[in-house]
């Protein structure tokens, strides 16, 4: 597991605080699977010294595709990259989401949650039936919805301020769609009031959540990213996950 | 160019540092690059550690509070201790305890033929049980160190804090005890908040580690060496290896790698080969031209 540095293909910005950055990776385009993320160096020196952990927002062609949200230096930093650079990346890291065949897949998104969802989306187009719900703050936030149909998924879009599709969570309308679906596989991502709200609603459907929160060093050795399990003990979610199964999470 | 501490050979005078490399065994491939491995601290029974969350960055360095997290002795035995043969590099076990007879029954428990030798953490700053009030004092430090000593031939280096306490002071008792050598130093106490100005770690205040740290810890092994008639081993914010030919310099005879493994597993066998390059340019033939020289005439 050694760090290689990527060309920049490309630097977009999504919506005033999410861009998107592409990278001239085929080797890693044909190894990363859904689920999976990249550690990101920021910066030059050894600081910020950890690395910035994204997971893949979509990856064909010989590109990996990678978009992040600025919340704080290190990302405002990732931001500030040029066509032309050279990103250095560890990875992939963590285990891949589980790879169903045949099933009703339903995709739950919320904010920059959405992004991992589209090379989900990608991955399972074929063979299994995927449905996606997509929800953000406002229309403008509500990122990626023209790669999600040209996949074929037509997503069922909400937002808190009512500028587009449904008003308000994504959480009902997740319910209704996944009350409609045969033995659906949930996976979801997005900020943790929604992941655990959305566990709740649900139950006892099993639904699988990528974990998009801080870790030290990505790749299970320091044990600085650890999320209650029910019964006990931790997810490290680095290396155990980032993909977990959210009804075994104690929030 | 090899390097001996305690009547054990090293490959290179590069370890990973304790807590930040795991047991070793997800990069078995690459041990062969560095010194030796420091284990994951071991306690007697599992701990589950501090809740999350457990780091936070400052600038040039992180503040953790793990807490000693690790899977207790017996797994350790059973499951690991059979793995770590396949390490190609020294192994040295972090133990701890919350009482000092801990220390000697983890010791006398560990008497494995693929364990190398023993570090103890008497300066962990993330439990509320020994850890470094244990390192803050002398007594305690000798004490611990005596106790080992009756119940293992393996070398000991105990690993000291400069938290509230002179380490040259614990490094003397540390040698009074029968200690092999000293691990100049654990992390510093630290304090993160959030936005709300709350204590933003799960465990309240943490430990300092990284680059940040380096100034200090080169301070404390160029106070520590002279005052021991042990090794001193170094550790604090190595980055790169003209970091560790500093510490090597200030006079510390094996130097570990630590937090820059979070932002690279690679970085051990990195800095040992870069170590190695800044000795070959300049033509050192021996770790003895190197270590100490901080305070050498001319």
């Amino acid at each position: 597991m050694r760090p290689v540095a990527y060309p920049v293909l490309a630097r977009r910005r999504l919506c005033p605080d999410v861009f998107l950055i592409e990278l001239d990776a085929p080797g890693l385009a044909q190894r990363v699977k859904p689920g999976q993320f990249l550690n990101i160096r920021v910066g030059d020196g050894p600081d910020p010294l950890l690395r910035r952990p994204l997971s893949v927002c979509d990856a064909d062609e010989g590109r990996v595709r990678l978009a992040f949200r600025v919340v704080g230096r290190g990302t405002a930093l990732l931001a500030r990259t040029r066509t032309g650079d050279r990103l250095d990346v560890l990875g992939p890291l963590g285990r891949p989401a589980p790879a169903p065949r045949n099933r009703n897949v339903l995709l739950v998104g919320g904010g920059i949650g959405i992004a991992p969802l589209l090379f989900t989306a990608r991955r399972l187009a074929t063979g299994n039936r995927v449905h996606a719900v997509l929800g953000a703050r406002t229309r403008e936030q509500l990122i990626l919805r023209r790669e999600f149909r040209a996949l074929g998924t037509k997503p069922i879009l909400t937002t808190d301020d009512g500028s587009l599709g449904f008003p308000g969570p994504v959480i009902e309308p997740a319910a209704d769609a996944a009350a409609k679906l045969d033995r659906p596989l949930v996976f979801t991502c997005g900020p943790k009031p929604m992941l655990r709200a959305l566990v709740r609603r649900l139950d006892p459907v099993p639904v699988w959540g990528f974990i998009e929160e801080r870790m030290g060093c990505g790749t299970g050795i320091c044990y600085c990213c650890a999320l209650p399990r029910k019964g006990g003990g931790w997810v490290r979610f680095c290396a155990d996950g980032p993909v977990v199964l959210l009804n075994e999470v104690a929030w | 160019m090899s390097v001996r501490l305690a009547g054990l050979e090293f490959a290179s005078p590069v370890l990973a540092a304790s807590g930040t490399w795991e047991f070793g065994l997800r990069f078995a491939d690459v041990s062969n690059q560095l010194g030796g491995i420091v284990t994951k601290g071991i306690t007697l029974e599992p701990r589950a550690g501090n809740p999350p969350p457990r780091i936070a960055e400052c600038p040039g360095g992180i503040i953790n509070s793990v807490g000693l997290e690790n899977p207790g002795l017996a797994t350790f035995v059973g499951h690991f201790l059979p793995r770590i043969g396949r390490l190609r590099c020294r192994v040295i076990v972090n133990v701890a305890g919350s009482r000092p007879g801990e220390y000697a029954e983890l010791v006398e428990r560990l008497a494995h033929p693929r364990v190398d030798a023993f570090e103890l953490n008497v300066s962990c700053p993330n439990v509320r049980e020994g850890g470094t009030a244990f390192g803050a004092s002398p007594a305690a430090v000798e004490r611990i160190t005596r106790l080992c000593r009756r119940r293992t031939k393996k070398p000991l280096i105990v690993k000291l804090t400069a938290n509230f306490v002179d380490p040259a002071e614990t490094a003397r008792a540390a040698e009074a005890g029968g200690a092999d050598a000293v691990t100049v130093l654990n992390t510093l106490f630290g304090l993160a908040l959030g936005p709300e100005g709350r204590p933003f770690l799960g465990g309240r205040t943490g430990g300092v580690s990284g680059p940040c740290l380096k100034p200090f810890a080169l301070y404390c092994v160029d106070r520590v060496a002279p005052a021991i008639g042990i090794p001193v081993v170094a550790c604090g914010g190595v980055m790169n290896g003209a970091d560790a030919a500093d510490f090597l310099s200030a006079g510390a005879r094996l130097v570990q790698v630590g937090s820059a493994s979070l932002a690279d597993p690679q970085a051990p066998g990195r800095v040992a080969r870069e170590l190695a390059t800044f000795c070959r340019a300049r033509r050192l033939r021996d770790w003895d031209d190197l270590v100490g020289r901080t305070r050498r005439e001319n």
